[in-house]
């Protein structure tokens, strides 16, 4: 064994700072570019300069392009890109506390539970809020899918509840709603069930820009929260034991996580319904571009599932043109092989 | 800068793991063992100390204040407890590791200085070859290597290690102890290492402490506490101290 001096290991952690840097902001270029041609990409086949223009000035090309782009196409390309975000985010941490790659959203039952809260919904009206007229389905899911997080939340201050017994916790929970959901949809009507499916097919037509300033305040909050523990994150990686002997409050932390992780899942699910999958992407590329330091893996996590989903969204309006397939069909059936394909390519030089 | 334990008990819920145990002060720079069979309660000692488990009675000492008392970010940075069965699968290099457990007691920024120390670190346990490999690739005798540099690398007043040695050959034993006992006392740190090899015990320690389902059997140098009779019945085996041609000690023992 050779000894390498002192200065060339500096220089190389330094190094490594600025490669994964630079790999942050070209992820952010992308994102930029794809959020670009997503609000270009649509039925009615404008070209890009004219969107520019109207981009640059909303009346340009006259009222009705106005609304379109402005009205319609902004909104849902700023929904993917929020939504995609709080998933990833929310998947990285869930990986993160609970130790498991496996973890995200909708593994741990949060999607399931927010479908069968729009189910409840769409097939019985019923409300777990009062008078809130059409925002029913959106506010039941949210209500359901926090609830679902809060029950995971409880359940961590039990003793002897550790990392693997709330992903348990969460599994049976997912099989409990996709129960209900069943019993949901064999009740519907015909005409019930096919808004049931649609829901849970995933959209991003619901959009609107009181749900994107919402998310967008969520991100601004929860990301520098995690921002601030992202050393005490990384050392719990090391394993509880390891974290605590370093003078991290591995309960506290937990829980303070799972609250980021409860508002962002819970939000984004109800936003889109029941997405799979960005969740899981999003922090197992950024975990193989740049290692688990959350001070780069965590934004890494939000870019990469804001890009996923915003990606998601351009080929769902081009494959087929004049239809707009739902989201969460794309993410699963092109985005799994993608996804496959990076992990067995790259296992091999993984911290480069 | 010495440590003193009085009148300890702790244990895990109703059960009692420790029962008033008592340890004379130790003095700065020494390395002492902590030596006994399994679950006699060296590791519930341990965690006691590092503060992962609050006593139910007692004080601990260090340099004067109590550590029971103390803020967790304080105790961090004076008490570094290596725990045992080591290993992870984070995507995280040996550097990295290091610097993690640097940075959990000092601001969000890495400084140039922090960098160093890691550096300086690594090169004392001999680990710069493996600085930039993950620490999820490492052999079971490396990652126990790494755990040890994310202990001295905080400069701590007190290292708790618990069975340091287990995963390692022979010759990273004696090196590993070696550099560990020879940084240690030239900082003037104590170290408290739970060993189950007596003979390794024999040869690193200042002084070595028996345990016996939660308290002290015998308190003294090496070669006092290993010549107990009470040293064989406390394991169920019959022991008898030896000196070798070299002149170091060594525990012979039969069932």
């Amino acid at each position: 064994m050779t000894d390498v001096p002192a200065e060339t290991l500096r220089l190389g952690y330094s190094s490594l700072t600025r490669k994964r840097m630079v790999t942050l902001l070209a992820v952010a270029l992308c994102l930029i570019l794809s959020f670009i041609l997503d609000t270009a990409t649509g039925p009615g086949g404008y070209s890009l300069q004219t969107i520019a223009e109207v981009l640059a000035d909303p009346y340009a090309h006259g009222a009705r392009l106005k609304v379109i782009v402005w009205d319609y196409r902004i909104p849902v390309a700023l929904t993917a890109v929020i939504v995609g975000a709080m998933l990833a985010v929310s998947g990285a941490q869930m990986q993160t506390i609970l130790n498991n790659p496996l973890a995200e959203p909708f593994t741990l039952g949060v999607s399931a539970a927010a479908s069968f809260g729009a189910a409840l919904a769409i097939v019985l009206g019923v409300s777990v809020i009062p008078a809130i007229g059409g925002l029913l389905v959106t506010v039941n899911s949210f209500v359901f899918a926090l609830g679902t997080c809060g029950i995971i939340l409880l359940a961590t201050r039990l003793k002897g509840v550790g990392a693997e017994t709330m992903i348990l916790f969460g599994i049976a929970i997912f099989f409990t709603f996709s129960a209900l959901l069943s019993l949901m949809q064999y009740m519907a009507s015909e005409d019930q069930l096919s808004r049931i499916v649609f829901w849970m097919m995933g959209s991003l037509s619901r959009a609107s820009w009181d749900k994107i300033a919402l998310g967008a305040l969520l991100l601004a909050v929860t990301i520098p929260f995690a921002l601030m523990r992202t050393w005490a994150m990384t050392a719990l990686r090391m394993g509880e034991a390891s974290a605590e002997s370093m003078g991290v409050d591995v309960a506290r932390l937990r829980i303070e996580m799972l609250i980021s992780i409860s508002l962002l899942a819970a939000t984004a699910v109800s936003f889109v319904g029941a997405v799979g999958f960005v969740g899981l992407v999003g922090p197992h590329i950024a975990r193989l571009l740049v290692g688990e330091d959350q001070r780069f893996f965590l934004p890494l996590s939000a870019l990469i599932g804001a890009l996923a989903m915003s990606l998601t969204s351009i080929i769902s309006k081009t494959v087929t043109p004049g239809v707009i397939y739902p989201i969460g069909i794309i993410t699963a059936l092109i985005g799994v092989p993608v996804f496959v394909s990076i992990i067995l390519t790259t296992r091999r030089e993984r911290l480069g | 800068m010495s440590l003193e334990i009085e009148n300890l008990s702790a244990g895990y819920g109703a059960k009692s793991v420790l029962r008033d145990v008592s340890i004379e002060p130790i003095q700065p720079g020494s390395f002492v063992g902590l030596i006994g069979p399994n679950a006699a309660g060296k590791s519930t000692l341990f965690k006691t100390i590092s503060g992962a488990l609050h006593p139910k009675a007692g004080a601990i000492h260090l340099a004067g204040a109590n550590i029971v008392k103390m803020g967790r970010k304080r105790r961090a940075q004076a008490v570094a407890y290596m725990p045992q069965a080591y290993g992870c699968n984070a995507l995280l290099s040996v550097f990295e590791a290091v610097l993690l457990a640097l940075k959990q007691t000092s601001g969000w920024r890495v400084e140039a200085d922090q960098l160093n120390r890691v550096s300086q670190t690594l090169a004392k346990l001999r680990l710069s070859h493996l600085a930039d490999r993950g620490i999820s690739d490492l052999s079971g005798g490396q990652a126990q290597m790494v755990a040890v540099a994310q202990a001295l690398v905080r400069s701590p007043q007190l290292v708790l290690l618990d069975e340091p040695t287990s995963a390692l050959d022979l010759h990273h034993q004696l090196s590993v102890l070696g550099s560990v006992r020879n940084e240690m006392r030239a900082q003037g740190t104590i170290i408290i290492a739970a060993l189950h090899d007596l003979n390794l015990a024999a040869q690193f320690c200042d002084r070595l402490i028996l345990i016996r389902e939660g308290q002290v059997l015998a308190d003294g140098l090496p070669e006092d506490v290993l010549a107990l009779e009470a040293l064989g019945q406390t394991y169920r085996v019959t022991t008898s101290l030896e000196t070798t041609q070299r002149g170091s000690l060594f525990v012979d023992a039969t069932l």
